[in-house]
Protein backbone atom coordinates (compact mmCIF):
# COMPACT_ATOMS: atom_id res chain seq x y z
CA UNK A 1 0.00 0.00 0.00
CA UNK A 2 1.44 3.07 -1.20
CA UNK A 3 0.25 6.73 0.21
CA UNK A 4 -1.81 6.95 -2.63
CA UNK A 5 -3.50 3.62 -1.73
CA UNK A 6 -4.46 4.73 1.32
CA UNK A 7 -5.75 8.58 0.74
CA UNK A 8 -7.83 7.17 -1.89
CA UNK A 9 -9.25 4.65 1.06
CA UNK A 10 -9.71 7.29 3.31
CA UNK A 11 -10.93 9.84 0.67
CA UNK A 12 -14.06 6.89 -0.18
CA UNK A 13 -14.66 6.54 3.42
CA UNK A 14 -15.34 10.19 3.63
CA UNK A 15 -17.53 10.10 0.48
CA UNK A 16 -19.23 7.29 2.12
CA UNK A 17 -20.26 9.39 5.07
CA UNK A 18 -20.69 12.41 3.43
CA UNK A 19 -23.70 9.96 1.34
CA UNK A 20 -24.94 8.71 4.98
CA UNK A 21 -25.11 11.70 6.63
CA UNK A 22 -27.64 13.09 3.57
CA UNK A 23 -29.60 9.82 2.57
CA UNK A 24 -29.86 9.00 6.24
CA UNK A 25 -32.96 9.64 8.26
CA UNK A 26 -32.32 7.57 11.50
CA UNK A 27 -30.59 9.70 14.08
CA UNK A 28 -28.22 6.74 14.91
CA UNK A 29 -27.55 6.10 11.08
CA UNK A 30 -26.47 9.78 10.98
CA UNK A 31 -23.92 9.04 14.09
CA UNK A 32 -22.40 6.14 12.31
CA UNK A 33 -21.79 8.10 9.15
CA UNK A 34 -20.29 10.69 11.28
CA UNK A 35 -17.65 8.43 12.94
CA UNK A 36 -16.96 7.14 9.34
CA UNK A 37 -16.04 11.24 8.11
CA UNK A 38 -13.83 10.85 11.48
CA UNK A 39 -12.78 7.82 10.86
CA UNK A 40 -11.45 8.58 7.47
CA UNK A 41 -9.86 11.74 8.52
CA UNK A 42 -7.53 9.20 11.20
CA UNK A 43 -6.85 7.05 8.05
CA UNK A 44 -5.64 9.75 6.26
CA UNK A 45 -3.15 10.88 9.31
CA UNK A 46 -1.96 7.74 9.80
CA UNK A 47 -1.05 7.04 6.83
CA UNK A 48 0.93 10.40 6.27
CA UNK A 49 2.63 9.17 9.22
CA UNK A 50 3.57 5.68 8.23
CA UNK A 51 4.23 6.75 4.36
CA UNK A 52 5.50 10.38 4.35
CA UNK A 53 7.15 11.02 8.13
CA UNK A 54 4.63 13.60 8.96
CA UNK A 55 4.03 14.31 12.52
CA UNK A 56 0.33 13.50 12.39
CA UNK A 57 0.29 10.38 14.47
CA UNK A 58 -0.42 12.31 17.95
CA UNK A 59 -3.06 14.17 16.21
CA UNK A 60 -5.06 11.18 15.64
CA UNK A 61 -5.25 10.88 19.54
CA UNK A 62 -6.49 14.26 19.52
CA UNK A 63 -9.07 13.52 17.21
CA UNK A 64 -10.40 10.33 18.69
CA UNK A 65 -10.54 12.38 21.97
CA UNK A 66 -12.44 15.01 20.97
CA UNK A 67 -14.88 12.80 18.83
CA UNK A 68 -15.67 10.80 22.16
CA UNK A 69 -16.48 13.71 23.51
CA UNK A 70 -19.09 15.07 20.57
CA UNK A 71 -20.67 11.39 20.40
CA UNK A 72 -21.33 10.90 24.07
CA UNK A 73 -23.12 14.56 23.89
CA UNK A 74 -24.77 13.63 20.86
CA UNK A 75 -25.85 9.98 22.04
CA UNK A 76 -27.43 11.87 24.99
CA UNK A 77 -29.12 14.10 22.33
CA UNK A 78 -30.36 11.30 20.33
CA UNK A 79 -31.60 9.93 24.11
CA UNK A 80 -33.34 13.39 24.51
CA UNK A 81 -35.19 13.54 21.11
CA UNK A 82 -35.94 9.91 21.15
CA UNK A 83 -38.47 10.46 24.54
CA UNK A 84 -39.63 13.60 22.85
CA UNK A 85 -40.96 12.05 19.75
CA UNK A 86 -40.44 8.32 20.62
CA UNK A 87 -38.74 7.55 17.33
CA UNK A 88 -35.54 8.73 16.30
CA UNK A 89 -36.18 9.43 12.38
CA UNK A 90 -35.60 12.84 12.27
CA UNK A 91 -38.40 13.38 9.51
CA UNK A 92 -40.67 14.32 12.33
CA UNK A 93 -38.49 17.20 13.75
CA UNK A 94 -40.00 19.86 12.18
CA UNK A 95 -41.32 21.83 14.47
CA UNK A 96 -39.47 24.90 13.73
CA UNK A 97 -41.37 26.84 10.88
CA UNK A 98 -41.09 30.65 10.02
CA UNK B 1 7.66 26.20 32.17
CA UNK B 2 6.83 29.10 34.18
CA UNK B 3 7.62 31.26 31.71
CA UNK B 4 4.80 31.30 29.65
CA UNK B 5 2.07 30.14 31.82
CA UNK B 6 1.25 33.75 32.81
CA UNK B 7 0.49 34.27 28.95
CA UNK B 8 -2.59 31.70 29.49
CA UNK B 9 -3.23 33.56 33.03
CA UNK B 10 -6.67 35.01 31.65
CA UNK B 11 -7.85 31.39 30.02
CA UNK B 12 -6.85 29.45 33.43
CA UNK B 13 -8.72 31.98 35.48
CA UNK B 14 -12.21 30.75 33.83
CA UNK B 15 -11.24 27.53 34.24
CA UNK B 16 -10.84 28.11 37.68
CA UNK B 17 -14.11 30.10 37.97
CA UNK B 18 -15.87 26.81 35.97
CA UNK B 19 -14.16 24.64 38.41
CA UNK B 20 -15.23 26.82 41.49
CA UNK B 21 -18.61 26.60 40.19
CA UNK B 22 -18.95 23.25 39.61
CA UNK B 23 -17.84 22.50 43.22
CA UNK B 24 -19.62 25.43 45.11
CA UNK B 25 -22.87 23.49 43.36
CA UNK B 26 -21.94 20.17 44.69
CA UNK B 27 -20.71 20.93 48.19
CA UNK B 28 -22.31 23.91 49.03
CA UNK B 29 -25.17 23.04 47.04
CA UNK B 30 -25.42 27.07 45.96
CA UNK B 31 -29.07 27.81 44.87
CA UNK B 32 -30.98 30.65 43.39
CA UNK B 33 -29.19 33.54 41.93
CA UNK B 34 -26.05 33.33 43.83
CA UNK B 35 -24.28 31.14 41.06
CA UNK B 36 -25.07 33.54 38.48
CA UNK B 37 -23.95 36.91 40.55
CA UNK B 38 -20.71 34.77 40.98
CA UNK B 39 -20.06 34.06 37.44
CA UNK B 40 -20.58 37.63 36.44
CA UNK B 41 -18.47 39.06 39.35
CA UNK B 42 -15.60 36.19 38.30
CA UNK B 43 -15.32 37.41 34.78
CA UNK B 44 -15.74 40.94 35.65
CA UNK B 45 -12.64 40.48 37.26
CA UNK B 46 -10.98 38.49 34.44
CA UNK B 47 -11.73 41.27 32.22
CA UNK B 48 -10.19 43.89 34.22
CA UNK B 49 -7.40 41.67 34.61
CA UNK B 50 -6.93 42.11 30.86
CA UNK B 51 -5.87 45.73 31.28
CA UNK B 52 -3.95 45.64 34.00
CA UNK B 53 -1.49 42.35 33.35
CA UNK B 54 0.39 41.81 31.07
CA UNK B 55 0.23 38.54 29.13
CA UNK B 56 1.66 39.42 26.00
CA UNK B 57 4.70 36.85 24.23
CA UNK B 58 5.01 33.72 22.63
CA UNK B 59 5.37 30.13 24.09
CA UNK B 60 9.10 28.60 23.30
CA UNK B 61 8.12 26.34 20.03
CA UNK B 62 5.77 29.27 19.26
CA UNK B 63 2.34 26.98 19.49
CA UNK B 64 0.55 30.06 21.23
CA UNK B 65 0.97 33.49 20.86
CA UNK B 66 -0.62 36.60 22.84
CA UNK B 67 -0.57 39.82 21.54
CA UNK B 68 -2.89 42.76 21.06
CA UNK B 69 -4.82 40.72 18.49
CA UNK B 70 -5.41 38.11 21.38
CA UNK B 71 -6.37 40.54 23.61
CA UNK B 72 -8.88 42.48 21.18
CA UNK B 73 -10.68 39.01 20.58
CA UNK B 74 -10.36 37.93 24.27
CA UNK B 75 -11.66 41.27 25.79
CA UNK B 76 -15.00 40.55 23.22
CA UNK B 77 -15.66 37.04 23.97
CA UNK B 78 -15.44 38.22 27.75
CA UNK B 79 -17.92 41.43 27.27
CA UNK B 80 -20.36 38.75 25.53
CA UNK B 81 -20.27 36.32 28.31
CA UNK B 82 -20.44 38.67 30.81
CA UNK B 83 -23.54 39.94 29.00
CA UNK B 84 -25.10 36.49 28.06
CA UNK B 85 -24.69 35.21 31.51
CA UNK B 86 -26.36 38.15 33.07
CA UNK B 87 -29.64 37.46 30.36
CA UNK B 88 -29.23 34.45 31.23
CA UNK B 89 -29.95 34.46 35.32
CA UNK B 90 -33.72 34.90 35.31
CA UNK B 91 -34.54 32.45 32.74
CA UNK B 92 -32.35 29.79 34.79
CA UNK B 93 -34.10 30.36 38.04
CA UNK B 94 -37.67 30.37 36.69
CA UNK B 95 -37.28 27.08 34.36
CA UNK B 96 -33.88 25.14 35.43
CA UNK B 97 -33.61 25.88 38.97
CA UNK B 98 -31.94 22.94 39.93
CA UNK B 99 -29.19 22.77 36.92
CA UNK B 100 -28.36 26.35 36.98
CA UNK B 101 -24.59 25.40 37.68
CA UNK B 102 -24.36 23.42 34.64
CA UNK B 103 -25.34 25.92 32.76
CA UNK B 104 -22.58 28.43 34.20
CA UNK B 105 -19.75 26.02 33.98
CA UNK B 106 -20.55 24.76 30.52
CA UNK B 107 -20.98 27.80 29.37
CA UNK B 108 -17.58 28.89 30.60
CA UNK B 109 -15.62 25.93 29.57
CA UNK B 110 -17.11 26.97 25.72
CA UNK B 111 -15.48 30.80 26.76
CA UNK B 112 -12.32 28.97 27.57
CA UNK B 113 -12.43 27.76 24.07
CA UNK B 114 -13.06 30.97 22.51
CA UNK B 115 -10.14 32.35 24.52
CA UNK B 116 -7.74 29.95 23.44
CA UNK B 117 -8.68 30.22 19.18
CA UNK B 118 -7.40 33.82 18.13
CA UNK B 119 -3.78 33.02 19.84
CA UNK B 120 -3.38 29.31 18.44
CA UNK B 121 -0.31 28.81 15.72
CA UNK B 122 -0.61 25.38 16.06
CA UNK B 123 -2.97 22.72 13.99
CA UNK B 124 -3.48 21.05 17.14
CA UNK B 125 -4.50 23.59 19.34
CA UNK B 126 -6.30 25.55 17.05
CA UNK B 127 -8.69 22.53 16.79
CA UNK B 128 -8.71 21.53 20.97
CA UNK B 129 -9.67 24.78 21.21
CA UNK B 130 -12.65 24.86 18.57
CA UNK B 131 -14.34 21.74 19.47
CA UNK B 132 -14.13 23.04 23.29
CA UNK B 133 -15.92 25.78 22.09
CA UNK B 134 -18.31 23.78 20.19
CA UNK B 135 -18.85 20.89 22.04
CA UNK B 136 -20.61 22.68 25.67
CA UNK B 137 -23.01 24.57 23.07
CA UNK B 138 -24.80 21.38 22.18
CA UNK B 139 -25.36 20.54 25.60
CA UNK B 140 -26.59 24.26 26.31
CA UNK B 141 -29.25 24.40 23.27
CA UNK B 142 -30.81 21.36 24.43
CA UNK B 143 -31.33 23.13 27.91
CA UNK B 144 -34.90 24.30 27.76
CA UNK B 145 -35.51 20.07 28.41
CA UNK B 146 -39.19 20.61 29.88
CA UNK B 147 -40.01 22.73 27.26
CA UNK B 148 -41.89 25.45 29.18
CA UNK B 149 -43.17 28.10 26.18
CA UNK B 150 -46.54 26.72 25.61
CA UNK B 151 -47.00 25.65 22.04
CA UNK B 152 -43.58 24.75 21.59
CA UNK B 153 -43.30 21.66 23.11
CA UNK B 154 -40.35 19.47 20.99
CA UNK B 155 -38.12 22.60 19.80
CA UNK B 156 -35.64 22.25 22.12
CA UNK B 157 -34.90 18.95 21.40
CA UNK B 158 -34.88 19.41 17.48
CA UNK B 159 -33.19 22.76 17.95
CA UNK B 160 -29.88 20.67 19.93
CA UNK B 161 -30.04 17.60 17.57
CA UNK B 162 -29.70 19.82 14.63
CA UNK B 163 -27.38 21.90 15.64
CA UNK B 164 -25.26 18.90 16.91
CA UNK B 165 -25.09 17.31 13.77
CA UNK B 166 -24.10 20.06 11.50
CA UNK B 167 -21.31 21.07 14.05
CA UNK B 168 -20.42 17.43 14.45
CA UNK B 169 -20.27 17.42 10.87
CA UNK B 170 -17.74 20.14 10.23
CA UNK B 171 -15.72 19.06 12.78
CA UNK B 172 -15.41 16.18 10.86
CA UNK B 173 -14.81 18.14 7.77
CA UNK B 174 -12.19 20.25 9.52
CA UNK B 175 -10.42 16.90 10.44
CA UNK B 176 -10.22 15.63 7.11
CA UNK B 177 -8.99 19.02 5.87
CA UNK B 178 -6.30 19.04 8.37
CA UNK B 179 -4.81 15.65 8.10
CA UNK B 180 -4.28 17.09 3.93
CA UNK B 181 -2.99 20.19 5.15
CA UNK B 182 -0.69 18.73 7.71
CA UNK B 183 0.21 15.64 6.34
CA UNK B 184 1.60 17.90 3.03
CA UNK B 185 3.24 20.33 5.03
CA UNK B 186 4.82 18.00 7.49
CA UNK B 187 4.07 20.42 10.49
CA UNK B 188 1.67 20.90 12.88
CA UNK B 189 2.48 24.81 12.42
CA UNK B 190 0.03 26.36 11.07
CA UNK B 191 2.68 29.29 10.19
CA UNK B 192 4.36 26.69 7.90
CA UNK B 193 1.52 26.35 4.90
CA UNK B 194 1.30 23.29 2.28
CA UNK B 195 2.93 23.53 -0.96
CA UNK B 196 0.17 24.64 -3.51
CA UNK B 197 -0.72 21.44 -5.00
CA UNK B 198 -4.29 19.95 -6.21
CA UNK B 199 -4.72 17.98 -2.80
CA UNK B 200 -3.57 20.89 -0.06
CA UNK B 201 -5.91 23.07 -1.79
CA UNK B 202 -8.83 20.41 -1.57
CA UNK B 203 -7.81 20.38 2.62
CA UNK B 204 -7.99 24.21 2.33
CA UNK B 205 -11.26 24.40 1.11
CA UNK B 206 -12.79 21.12 3.63
CA UNK B 207 -11.19 23.81 6.74
CA UNK B 208 -12.40 26.60 5.40
CA UNK B 209 -15.75 24.49 4.99
CA UNK B 210 -15.79 23.07 8.80
CA UNK B 211 -15.54 26.96 9.83
CA UNK B 212 -17.93 27.92 8.11
CA UNK B 213 -20.46 25.88 10.07
CA UNK B 214 -19.50 27.74 13.33
CA UNK B 215 -19.91 31.06 11.48
CA UNK B 216 -23.60 30.01 9.74
CA UNK B 217 -22.57 31.21 6.62
CA UNK B 218 -23.97 30.29 3.44
CA UNK B 219 -24.34 26.76 2.39
CA UNK B 220 -23.67 25.86 5.56
CA UNK B 221 -26.26 27.88 7.58
CA UNK B 222 -29.49 25.59 8.10
CA UNK B 223 -29.28 24.99 11.55
CA UNK B 224 -29.26 28.53 12.13
CA UNK B 225 -33.10 29.71 12.37
CA UNK B 226 -34.03 26.30 13.93
CA UNK B 227 -31.66 26.33 16.85
CA UNK B 228 -32.54 30.05 17.19
CA UNK B 229 -36.04 29.16 17.86
CA UNK B 230 -35.71 26.06 19.87
CA UNK B 231 -32.83 26.49 22.11
CA UNK B 232 -32.70 29.27 25.41
CA UNK B 233 -33.51 32.75 23.79
CA UNK B 234 -30.63 34.05 26.43
CA UNK B 235 -28.60 31.46 25.45
CA UNK B 236 -29.08 31.97 21.96
CA UNK B 237 -28.05 35.63 22.40
CA UNK B 238 -25.13 34.37 23.08
CA UNK B 239 -24.65 31.67 20.76
CA UNK B 240 -25.46 34.00 17.87
CA UNK B 241 -22.77 36.22 18.54
CA UNK B 242 -19.65 34.68 20.36
CA UNK B 243 -19.01 31.46 18.46
CA UNK B 244 -19.58 33.87 14.96
CA UNK B 245 -16.62 35.73 16.99
CA UNK B 246 -14.68 32.48 17.27
CA UNK B 247 -14.78 31.50 13.80
CA UNK B 248 -13.59 34.77 12.27
CA UNK B 249 -10.71 34.37 14.79
CA UNK B 250 -9.87 30.61 13.72
CA UNK B 251 -10.45 32.11 9.75
CA UNK B 252 -8.48 34.37 10.00
CA UNK B 253 -5.76 32.91 11.80
CA UNK B 254 -5.63 30.14 8.98
CA UNK B 255 -6.30 32.55 6.10
CA UNK B 256 -3.88 35.56 7.29
CA UNK B 257 -0.91 34.15 9.28
CA UNK B 258 0.03 30.84 7.03
CA UNK B 259 1.93 30.52 3.93
CA UNK B 260 -1.76 31.17 2.57
CA UNK B 261 -2.30 34.45 2.54
CA UNK B 262 0.11 34.12 -0.54
CA UNK B 263 -1.99 32.55 -2.21
CA UNK B 264 -4.87 35.11 -1.65
CA UNK B 265 -5.90 34.06 -5.63
CA UNK B 266 -6.69 30.95 -4.20
CA UNK B 267 -8.93 31.16 -1.32
CA UNK B 268 -10.24 34.46 -1.37
CA UNK B 269 -12.71 34.06 -4.36
CA UNK B 270 -14.31 30.82 -2.48
CA UNK B 271 -14.35 33.62 0.86
CA UNK B 272 -16.00 36.22 -1.43
CA UNK B 273 -18.72 33.61 -3.25
CA UNK B 274 -19.64 32.40 0.48
CA UNK B 275 -19.69 35.94 1.42
CA UNK B 276 -22.28 37.32 -1.20
CA UNK B 277 -24.55 33.95 -0.89
CA UNK B 278 -24.67 34.72 2.60
CA UNK B 279 -25.97 38.52 2.40
CA UNK B 280 -28.31 37.24 -0.45
CA UNK B 281 -29.78 34.07 1.15
CA UNK B 282 -29.46 35.82 4.85
CA UNK B 283 -31.64 38.92 3.70
CA UNK B 284 -33.72 37.52 1.35
CA UNK B 285 -34.70 34.76 3.13
CA UNK B 286 -35.20 37.26 6.59
CA UNK B 287 -37.86 39.11 4.58
CA UNK B 288 -40.60 36.74 4.94
CA UNK B 289 -40.05 35.27 8.78
CA UNK B 290 -42.78 35.85 11.15
CA UNK B 291 -40.70 34.96 14.39
CA UNK B 292 -38.02 37.42 15.49
CA UNK B 293 -35.80 34.86 16.46
CA UNK B 294 -35.66 33.10 13.30
CA UNK B 295 -35.95 36.32 11.40
CA UNK B 296 -32.54 37.46 13.54
CA UNK B 297 -30.96 34.36 12.48
CA UNK B 298 -31.39 35.51 8.86
CA UNK B 299 -30.23 38.84 9.69
CA UNK B 300 -27.06 36.98 11.54
CA UNK B 301 -26.39 35.28 8.64
CA UNK B 302 -26.28 38.36 6.12
CA UNK B 303 -24.23 40.34 8.99
CA UNK B 304 -21.69 37.49 8.62
CA UNK B 305 -21.52 38.22 4.75
CA UNK B 306 -20.66 41.88 5.66
CA UNK B 307 -17.67 40.74 7.42
CA UNK B 308 -16.60 37.99 5.49
CA UNK B 309 -16.18 40.76 2.56
CA UNK B 310 -13.47 42.48 4.63
CA UNK B 311 -11.62 39.01 5.37
CA UNK B 312 -11.53 38.59 1.71
CA UNK B 313 -9.85 42.14 1.30
CA UNK B 314 -6.70 40.24 2.90
CA UNK B 315 -5.32 43.43 3.75
CA UNK B 316 -4.06 44.43 7.26
CA UNK B 317 -7.10 47.63 7.23
CA UNK B 318 -9.89 45.08 5.76
CA UNK B 319 -9.04 43.15 8.82
CA UNK B 320 -9.15 46.06 11.43
CA UNK B 321 -12.80 46.42 9.90
CA UNK B 322 -13.60 42.82 10.40
CA UNK B 323 -12.75 43.68 13.79
CA UNK B 324 -14.36 46.75 14.17
CA UNK B 325 -17.61 45.01 12.56
CA UNK B 326 -17.64 42.19 14.48
CA UNK B 327 -17.15 43.64 17.74
CA UNK B 328 -19.99 46.08 16.64
CA UNK B 329 -22.27 43.40 15.96
CA UNK B 330 -21.58 41.51 19.43
CA UNK B 331 -22.74 43.93 21.14
CA UNK B 332 -26.00 45.12 19.20
CA UNK B 333 -27.23 41.43 18.49
CA UNK B 334 -27.03 40.48 22.32
CA UNK B 335 -28.65 43.44 23.05
CA UNK B 336 -31.74 43.39 20.35
CA UNK B 337 -31.62 39.35 21.43
CA UNK B 338 -32.18 40.14 24.94
CA UNK B 339 -34.80 42.46 24.53
CA UNK B 340 -36.43 39.99 22.18
CA UNK B 341 -36.89 37.91 25.20
CA UNK B 342 -37.58 40.38 28.06
CA UNK B 343 -40.62 41.37 25.81
CA UNK B 344 -41.56 37.69 24.77
CA UNK B 345 -41.19 36.66 28.40
CA UNK B 346 -44.37 39.51 29.22
CA UNK B 347 -46.32 39.45 25.73
CA UNK B 348 -46.28 35.56 25.08
CA UNK B 349 -44.32 34.67 22.59
CA UNK B 350 -41.62 35.37 20.24
CA UNK B 351 -43.27 35.97 17.20
CA UNK B 352 -42.97 39.61 15.40
CA UNK B 353 -46.99 39.96 15.58
CA UNK B 354 -46.48 39.71 19.70
CA UNK B 355 -44.30 42.60 19.63
CA UNK B 356 -47.09 44.91 18.52
CA UNK B 357 -47.58 47.86 21.43
CA UNK B 358 -44.23 47.00 22.97
CA UNK B 359 -43.12 50.62 23.13
CA UNK B 360 -46.05 51.71 25.36
CA UNK B 361 -45.71 48.82 27.39
CA UNK B 362 -42.34 49.54 28.18
CA UNK B 363 -41.00 52.80 26.35
CA UNK B 364 -37.18 51.84 27.44
CA UNK B 365 -37.42 48.47 25.79
CA UNK B 366 -39.42 49.25 22.91
CA UNK B 367 -36.47 52.70 22.82
CA UNK B 368 -33.32 49.81 22.87
CA UNK B 369 -34.90 47.22 20.14
CA UNK B 370 -35.45 50.37 17.82
CA UNK B 371 -31.85 51.78 18.60
CA UNK B 372 -30.27 48.26 18.05
CA UNK B 373 -32.46 47.36 14.76
CA UNK B 374 -31.06 50.76 13.47
CA UNK B 375 -27.68 49.57 14.05
CA UNK B 376 -27.92 46.08 12.30
CA UNK B 377 -29.64 47.98 9.30
CA UNK B 378 -26.64 50.57 9.28
CA UNK B 379 -28.08 53.91 9.74
CA UNK B 380 -26.16 57.01 10.87
CA UNK B 381 -25.13 57.04 13.89
CA UNK B 382 -25.39 54.17 15.42
CA UNK B 383 -21.96 51.59 15.63
CA UNK B 384 -23.38 49.40 12.89
CA UNK B 385 -23.00 52.38 11.00
CA UNK B 386 -19.69 52.77 10.71
CA UNK B 387 -18.91 48.99 10.59
CA UNK B 388 -20.71 48.89 7.59
CA UNK B 389 -19.03 51.71 6.19
CA UNK B 390 -15.46 50.90 7.08
CA UNK B 391 -16.16 47.38 5.86
CA UNK B 392 -17.63 48.33 2.57
CA UNK B 393 -14.48 51.31 2.04
CA UNK B 394 -12.04 49.18 3.07
CA UNK B 395 -13.41 46.27 0.76
CA UNK B 396 -13.98 48.90 -2.05
CA UNK B 397 -10.23 49.87 -1.62
CA UNK B 398 -8.82 46.27 -1.78
CA UNK B 399 -10.75 46.32 -5.42
CA UNK B 400 -13.10 44.35 -4.28
CA UNK B 401 -15.91 45.83 -6.17
CA UNK B 402 -18.88 43.55 -6.83
CA UNK B 403 -19.24 42.18 -3.17
CA UNK B 404 -19.59 46.02 -2.11
CA UNK B 405 -22.35 47.15 -4.58
CA UNK B 406 -23.96 43.94 -3.60
CA UNK B 407 -23.64 44.00 -0.10
CA UNK B 408 -25.09 48.11 -0.39
CA UNK B 409 -28.34 46.50 -2.06
CA UNK B 410 -29.00 43.50 0.27
CA UNK B 411 -27.93 46.13 3.11
CA UNK B 412 -31.20 48.75 1.32
CA UNK B 413 -33.40 45.04 1.41
CA UNK B 414 -32.44 44.49 5.07
CA UNK B 415 -33.83 48.05 5.80
CA UNK B 416 -37.61 46.54 5.06
CA UNK B 417 -37.25 44.01 7.73
CA UNK B 418 -35.44 45.87 10.22
CA UNK B 419 -38.10 48.32 10.10
CA UNK B 420 -40.61 46.25 9.77
CA UNK B 421 -40.44 44.53 13.61
CA UNK B 422 -40.08 48.48 14.61
CA UNK B 423 -43.14 49.46 12.83
CA UNK B 424 -44.81 46.60 14.75
CA UNK B 425 -43.43 47.60 18.22
CA UNK B 426 -44.29 51.36 17.80
CA UNK B 427 -47.34 51.82 15.40
CA UNK B 428 -49.11 48.62 15.80
CA UNK B 429 -51.86 48.17 18.81
CA UNK B 430 -51.19 45.86 21.55
CA UNK B 431 -53.56 43.73 23.09
CA UNK B 432 -52.95 45.19 26.49
CA UNK B 433 -51.56 48.08 28.49
CA UNK B 434 -49.86 46.27 31.04
CA UNK B 435 -46.61 47.21 31.93
CA UNK B 436 -43.19 44.72 31.25
CA UNK B 437 -41.02 43.76 33.90
CA UNK B 438 -37.68 42.77 33.01
CA UNK B 439 -35.71 41.64 35.62
CA UNK B 440 -32.71 43.68 37.06
CA UNK B 441 -29.65 41.37 35.56
CA UNK B 442 -31.25 41.27 32.47
CA UNK B 443 -32.22 45.23 31.97
CA UNK B 444 -28.44 45.90 33.10
CA UNK B 445 -27.39 43.71 30.34
CA UNK B 446 -29.68 45.56 27.94
CA UNK B 447 -28.53 48.86 29.11
CA UNK B 448 -24.89 47.50 28.66
CA UNK B 449 -25.50 46.90 25.51
CA UNK B 450 -27.52 49.56 24.45
CA UNK B 451 -24.65 52.25 25.86
CA UNK B 452 -22.01 50.71 23.73
CA UNK B 453 -24.01 50.83 20.74
CA UNK B 454 -24.85 54.35 21.27
CA UNK B 455 -21.82 55.63 22.69
CA UNK B 456 -19.38 53.65 19.75
CA UNK B 457 -22.10 54.70 17.37
CA UNK B 458 -20.90 58.75 18.42
CA UNK B 459 -17.31 58.08 19.70
CA UNK B 460 -15.47 55.11 17.60
CA UNK B 461 -12.67 56.46 17.38
CA UNK B 462 -11.33 54.43 20.55
CA UNK B 463 -12.54 50.68 19.14
CA UNK B 464 -11.18 51.78 15.49
CA UNK B 465 -7.55 52.89 17.06
CA UNK B 466 -7.64 49.32 19.05
CA UNK B 467 -8.95 47.26 16.19
CA UNK B 468 -6.02 48.78 14.05
CA UNK B 469 -3.54 47.84 16.63
CA UNK B 470 -4.94 44.21 17.12
CA UNK B 471 -4.70 43.35 13.21
CA UNK B 472 -1.40 45.13 12.88
CA UNK B 473 0.17 43.28 15.97
CA UNK B 474 -1.40 40.29 14.05
CA UNK B 475 -0.05 40.44 10.73
CA UNK B 476 3.46 41.95 11.93
CA UNK B 477 4.04 39.14 14.14
CA UNK B 478 3.40 36.61 11.30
Amino acid sequence: MTLQHCLLLAAAVFAIGVYGLITRRQAIGMLISLELLVNSANLALVAFAKHAGAPTQPLVLFVLAITVAEVAVGLALVMLFYRRYDDTLLDQANEARG
Amino acid sequence: MSSWVHLLSLDLAVVGLAALVMLLDALASLRGRTIGALVVAGLVGVLIASFQIDVTGTTPHGAYVSDAWVLFFKRIFLCAAILGVLGSIEWLDRHAPKRQAEYYALLLFSLVGMLLLPGARDWVLLVVAFELMGVPLYVLAAYAKNDTTPGEPKLAAEAALKLFVTGAASSAFTFFGLALLVGLSGSTSIAQGAQMSPLATVGLMLVIAGFGFKLGAVPFHFWVPDTYQGAPTPFVAFLSVAPKAGGLAALSVILMSTGWVGAKELWAPAIVVISIASMAVGNLFALPQTDARRLLGFSGIAQIGYVLIALAAATEQGLAMALFFIAAYVFTNLGLFLVVHAAAQDMGGHGIAEMSGLSRRSPWLGGALLVFLLSLAGIPFVIGFWAKLFVFLEAYRAGLVVPVIVGIVLAVVGLFYYLSVARQTFMAEGKSDEKIHAGAPLSAAIAVCLLAVVVLGLWPGPLVESANAAAAAFLGGR
